[in-house]
């Protein structure tokens, strides 16, 4: 069966109800006269729950057809006393609606994180592990552990192993103010530190193509590039 | 009398624990403690060579801890220092003869004969140095400037903040010209990793070896420098808090300042 023949198959007018109004979805792609129709018979079976019922049109993201949408709208208002006939509101794509919506709406104040944030010194023999990201406000030692499966990020002095993205995202980065570790890994992928000490500026870890680089976090600046606040 | 008990250890051997315990010891009795100063490393006495008192040992600590016999039995008196006991360890047992249930009972029993108590513990983060900190109120660390030595004390001071001890560093051994070349650490790159309250700075001093193998107080040597600091480290755990610690510098010759004034030495 073709695109086409499955399109026709499809009713050229689609109704539902949705939260205080109606949805009307229409296939401008057909015969006005059977759309009309279509809405008609629609409408005439609903009654009176069409009246004062706040209506979209929805020509399924084909532009033009304002005509159409007018005559509709008068048609409807005149005869079975809806309150309005709009267009659908403008969408974005539908993940970045998805993420946009859980982080500006009220979720984002009862989100449960998906980090754990320590504060103070890690030390020698001390090991730290999470399934999630790890924020640690404080130095991390010499023979100290840290193993996350999301990032690390250490505000202070790191200088001890550290394994970030367990046991094998590849995405994570390992971030400190002064970075120093006596080993890195990112997923399954190991490099030793190096004995001198890093410049002042934070650093940040992360995999290119070579393996395992350590850049200016400030002149690379990997979060900077999302546009919004995301929660995670 | 209620005392103090404070463990001195180090995670790593050969620091300065023993010199340290021993020298603290006197000093804290020279300030007119009563002090009991208490091998815990079983098995590898030292503490009595260090203050030779060795050939008058009858009963140690493991006798005092199994009942054998009374703790003022056991408790060697210095004759050179008043109110300086030793309590030293048995050599024929091993660190397995203790249990930390046993320490805890008689640190009850020391506390009360004591002003201070000073336990020796011995190297490593095992049996010995559990029993030793069972029943201490406060800790002393003792680490020299290298990567090593720090990176156990770091371990240790993990361990001691686990068990509600706040420990306080004695950095030993201080070389004042190799730091000023830059060839050791210093105390400040020390405690930017420890980040523990300073105790004291004890400079390296060749009476030490002198003094450990002749079984001398140390701290009864004017000259000595490191016996000067550990006096200074004594004064302040006796409630001197404001002495400042003295940070040890290289004396530099009458030639060399001179030349420095004139802007002839590099």
């Amino acid at each position: 069966m073709t695109d086409e023949n499955q399109m026709k198959t499809e009713p050229p007018v689609k109704l539902k109800g949705v939260g205080g109004g109606l949805w009307i979805t229409i296939d401008p792609s057909r015969p006005e006269d059977l759309i009309k129709r279509e809405v008609k018979t629609l409408f005439e079976r609903l009654r009176n729950l069409a009246i004062n019922a706040e209506v979209v049109i929805d020509t399924g993201g084909a532009k033009g057809h304002e005509a159409l949408i007018k005559e509709l709208k008068t048609y409807l208002i005149e005869t079975f006393h809806v309150k309005t006939v709009k267009k659908p509101p403008e969408k974005r794509s539908v993940p970045v609606e998805r993420i946009r919506q859980r982080d500006l709406s009220r979720s984002f104040n009862h989100h449960r994180s998906d980090v754990m944030m320590l504060r103070g010194r890690v030390r020698s023999g001390q090991k730290i592990e999470s399934k999630k990201h790890i924020v640690i406000a404080g130095d991390v030692n010499p023979g100290a552990e840290i193993s996350a499966g999301g990032d690390i990020i250490v505000l202070g002095r790191l200088k001890g192993k550290v394994h970030a993205g367990v046991p094998d995202n590849h995405n994570s980065i390992i971030f400190a103010l002064e970075f120093n570790p006596t080993q890195v890994r990112i997923g399954s992928i190991t490099a030793a530190g190096v004995k001198e000490s890093s410049k002042s500026a934070a650093e940040f870890a992360s995999i290119d193509r070579e393996g395992i680089v350590v850049q200016d976090y400030l002149k690379v600046n990997p979060f900077g590039k999302i546009p919004w606040p995301e929660v995670i | 009398m209620k005392g103090k008990i404070i463990v001195v250890t180090s995670g790593k051997g050969g620091v300065g624990k023993t010199t340290a315990t021993s020298a603290i010891g006197a000093a804290l009795a020279l300030e007119g403690n009563r002090v009991a100063v208490i091998d815990m490393d079983i098995g590898l006495r030292n503490l009595d060579v260090v203050m030779g008192l060795e050939n008058r040992i009858v009963f140690n600590i493991v006798d005092v801890v199994n009942q054998k016999c009374k703790l003022s039995q056991a408790a060697i008196k210095d004759r050179r220092i008043d109110n300086l006991f030793l309590i030293p360890a048995s050599q024929s047992d091993n660190k397995d003869v203790l249990t930390t249930e046993a320490v805890e009972r008689i640190s009850e029993d020391l506390k009360s004969e004591f002003d201070y108590v000073l336990m020796d513990s011995p190297a490593g983060i095992e049996r010995g140095f559990e029993n030793s900190i069972v029943g201490a109120n406060e800790a002393l660390v003792v680490c020299t400037p290298d990567v090593s030595s720090v990176r156990d004390a770091d371990r240790v001071i993990g361990i001691l903040y686990s068990k509600s001890l706040t420990p306080k560093l004695i950095v030993n051994r201080i070389e004042p010209q190799r730091v000023q070349r830059g060839e050791m650490l210093s105390h400040e790159d020390v405690l930017d990793v420890l980040s523990v309250e300073l105790a004291g700075l004890v400079p390296l001093d060749e009476y030490v070896l002198t003094a450990t193998n002749a079984g001398a107080p140390l701290v009864l040597q004017n000259d000595s420098r490191a016996g000067q600091a550990f006096r200074r480290i004594a004064k302040r755990l006796n409630g001197e808090e404001s002495l400042p610690v003295e940070v040890p510098t290289h004396k530099t010759s009458m030639w060399s300042k001179i030349s420095k004034k004139f802007g002839l030495a590099k």
